[in-house]
């Protein structure tokens, strides 16, 4: 028997869209009075949850330690196709350990 | 060990579901909260966001004034399992930190999150739920002990 997990719709999915691919906003305001270059902005923003922020590799606040288990969690857990619970790729290969799920079921 | 562990909330979750447990016996999964704002909210902290922004401001061609923001917004959780600094005086020694750092993982039957380590080698501690390795194991008689 396969649990699947509750269908996630609306706003929680359009939030893990948008923070898992990240967004960034780049602007430059120019105010000019007559000829005269008056006044200028510039600038660059990005968001991203803390798994994409890591694989682009942008900047955390100082202080933060990047060695702990749940960044390395964040490389190695992979979603089971069927469950879509995370598990180590490692025990993934043996099959999924939350719903049994293997993409080579001769070996089960 | 179940009544330990509903002692234990250090989490929000786990003081609003008191409630609700002890009333109901039948266990059926109450999410009516998970498309809506709350449901949001709870992803976005329990994920953590980035945010970072470089801001320049120049007057006739001079440059004035330049921001740098380095931010990072999470739940007190997910920011003490990846190391997230907090703010001097704040004391990381206590039970409810401890709490924090073990792993947890939600329950794919009744949705409550427990150790990960548990749910996953021996069931789940509310519901009864086991998964697929766990079932392997007791199949193959081997007794698993997670403290």
């Amino acid at each position: 028997m396969v649990i699947l997990r509750p269908e996630e719709t609306g706003l929680k999915q359009l939030l893990d869209r948008i923070l898992d691919k990240g967004v960034t906003i780049d602007t430059s305001v120019r105010v000019n009075l007559g000829s005269l270059d008056f006044l200028g902005a510039k600038a660059r923003i990005i968001l991203a949850s803390f798994k994409t922020a890591e694989k682009v590799g942008l900047d955390f606040p100082e202080g933060t330690n990047l060695n702990t288990t749940a960044w390395q969690d964040l490389k190695t857990m992979q979603p089971c196709p069927v469950c879509g619970m995370k598990s180590r790729r490692d025990d993934l290969k043996e099959g999924c350990p939350w719903c049994g799920w293997n993409y080579r079921p001769d070996e089960r | 060990m179940t009544s330990k562990k509903a002692a234990l909330g250090a989490d929000g979750t786990t003081d609003q579901m008191r409630g609700k447990t002890m009333e109901s016996t039948t266990l059926t999964p109450e999410k009516d909260d998970s498309s809506g704002l709350a449901g949001a909210i709870d992803r976005i902290l329990d994920k953590g966001l980035v945010i970072n922004a470089d801001i320049t401001i120049d007057v006739s061609g001079v440059e004035l004034l330049g921001i740098k923001i380095r931010a990072a917004l999470a739940s007190f959780e997910t920011a003490a399992k990846y190391g997230l600094e907090f703010p001097s005086g704040t004391n990381l020694e206590t039970a409810a930190w401890k709490e924090a750092m073990i792993e947890k993982e939600e329950c794919p039957q009744c949705g409550k999150r427990v150790d990960r380590e548990e749910l996953l080698n021996i069931a789940c501690p509310w519901c009864g739920w086991e998964s697929a390795k766990a079932k392997k194991r007791k199949k193959a008689g081997v007794k698993v002990e997670v403290q």
